[in-house]
């Protein structure tokens, strides 16, 4: 059993991400707003498995966050993008190199998702009234990087960790 | 010189992985479609532990049981009472669907809820959602164990409203953060800070004066229309349970 939940952690953590995403953890957010939970999974996993698993999952991933969230906008964009460039980052041997590009990635990464989102909001809502969504929009991007890039240091790190280890 | 030939066992089709990837993708593809059907009724089961206010509900039943029995005839009284000074005939208690907030998302773009009531429960896409204050928002989708509800604050969310002081209709749309915009369509409107909003008796979509919110603050006229913004009277950060009225507005 134990064999059994180290070897497919990577797919039990794939499971729990709409979890966390439904529960939304109020004491871990700041403004209201959450950090981008997928990228936390999806960097360790693509850094692994290479750009065209990344861009599998992040599809995927993609398809179950869009199935649950009310919003006519997709999520598929940026998490595909993400997947296909978190697959090209090769891991570094420094401890402490890695675990600050980690940060540095996640609030990338998560700046182009909440874009890409904002963006298609724009599009679907252009007109005189749109200037009533920059400032509220703009908050929740960079409330969101911000809170990506604390947290990824430690949650990326460990599944990385744990990810090498199942393989 | 050597004659390299494909092995057919190098064909995409023939390795195991990607009909796997293929069976994920259409699983998935399922999920998307069914609106995450699925995993809702799965977070619904693992989160029932936790839902608000279990202790509470059971001790609450318990002693309103025992002071029903006294009090029916009163409380009926006074209730066909106020909803005739309040004009909600077309709602009644039986109309309502008690239930309890299990998730809420009311930060960022995705601004919503899921209740611990499905379709199984008899509610339908387009009910409108009420909590303490006022109204909260409209089913957008229903599985079988629960429901989905977009908030007024979400970016989605479009609704009619009543200014009552100037006897206008207005729009109130969600801008991703915790006060949606009033749109007036005539830039010489008396709005003022503090006027009362209620749900439009010319929408389509609500029951007509359901409380709103209170107008925080007025922006320039701008292109002939003029903005507020509104503070809403439910707030849904606080609220555990909410009433779904099962009211059908085009009867």
């Amino acid at each position: 059993m134990n064999k059994f939940i180290v070897k497919k952690s990577s797919i039990i953590c794939f499971v729990f991400i709409p979890i966390i995403f439904f529960w939304h953890p109020n004491w871990l957010g700041f403004l209201g707003i959450q950090p981008y939970w997928p990228l936390f999974w999806l960097l360790p996993w693509s850094m692994i498995n290479g750009s065209i698993n990344g861009v599998i999952f992040g599809l995927f991933l993609g398809l179950i966050l869009d199935s649950i969230t009310l919003d006519n906008f997709t999520q598929i964009p940026g998490l595909i993008l993400c997947g296909f460039w978190f697959g090209r980052i090769k891991i570094n041997s420094d401890i402490l190199v890695g675990h600050f590009r980690y940060g540095l990635v996640c609030c990338l990464g998560s700046f182009l998702c909440g874009t890409l989102y904002f963006l298609q909001i724009l599009f679907k809502n252009f007109s005189d009234s749109t200037f009533l969504l920059f400032i509220p929009s703009v908050q929740n991007i960079l409330a969101e990087v911000f809170l990506t890039g604390l947290f990824a240091p430690l949650i990326c790190s460990q599944l990385l960790r744990i990810f090498k280890y199942s393989r | 010189m050597l004659d390299i030939r494909r092995i057919s066992t190098s064909r995409w089709w023939h390795k195991k992985k990607n009909w796997l990837f293929f069976a994920i993708f259409l699983f998935l593809v399922f999920v998307r479609i069914s609106k995450g059907s699925l995993y809702k009724d799965f977070y619904y089961f693992i989160s029932k532990p936790f839902w608000p206010g279990q202790f509470q509900k059971e001790v609450i039943l318990k002693s309103s049981e025992q002071e029903s029995l006294i009090k029916l005839n009163l409380l009926k009284k006074d209730n066909d009472r106020l909803r005739e000074i309040l004009d909600l005939q077309q709602s009644s208690n039986s109309d309502n669907i008690s239930a309890a907030v299990i998730s809420r998302k009311i930060g960022s773009w995705w601004r919503q809820i899921i209740l611990n009531k499905g379709s199984k429960d008899g509610v339908e896409i387009g009910s409108t959602v009420v909590g303490p204050g006022g109204l909260l928002g409209i089913v957008e989708s229903t599985s079988l164990f629960t429901s989905s509800v977009t908030l007024l604050t979400s970016p989605e969310s479009k609704v009619g409203v009543w200014v009552d002081r100037i006897k206008i209709n207005g729009l109130l749309i969600g801008s991703g953060d915790d006060s949606p915009n009033l749109i007036l369509y005539s830039d010489d409107i008396d709005i003022k800070v503090g006027d009362f909003l209620s749900s439009s008796p010319a929408s389509t979509l609500l029951p007509p004066n359901i409380p709103i919110g209170i107008v925080q603050s007025v922006n320039n006229s701008l292109n002939s229309k003029k903005t507020a913004k509104i503070s809403l009277l439910a707030k849904p950060h606080l609220i555990d349970w909410v009433q779904i009225l099962k009211v059908n507005v085009n009867e």
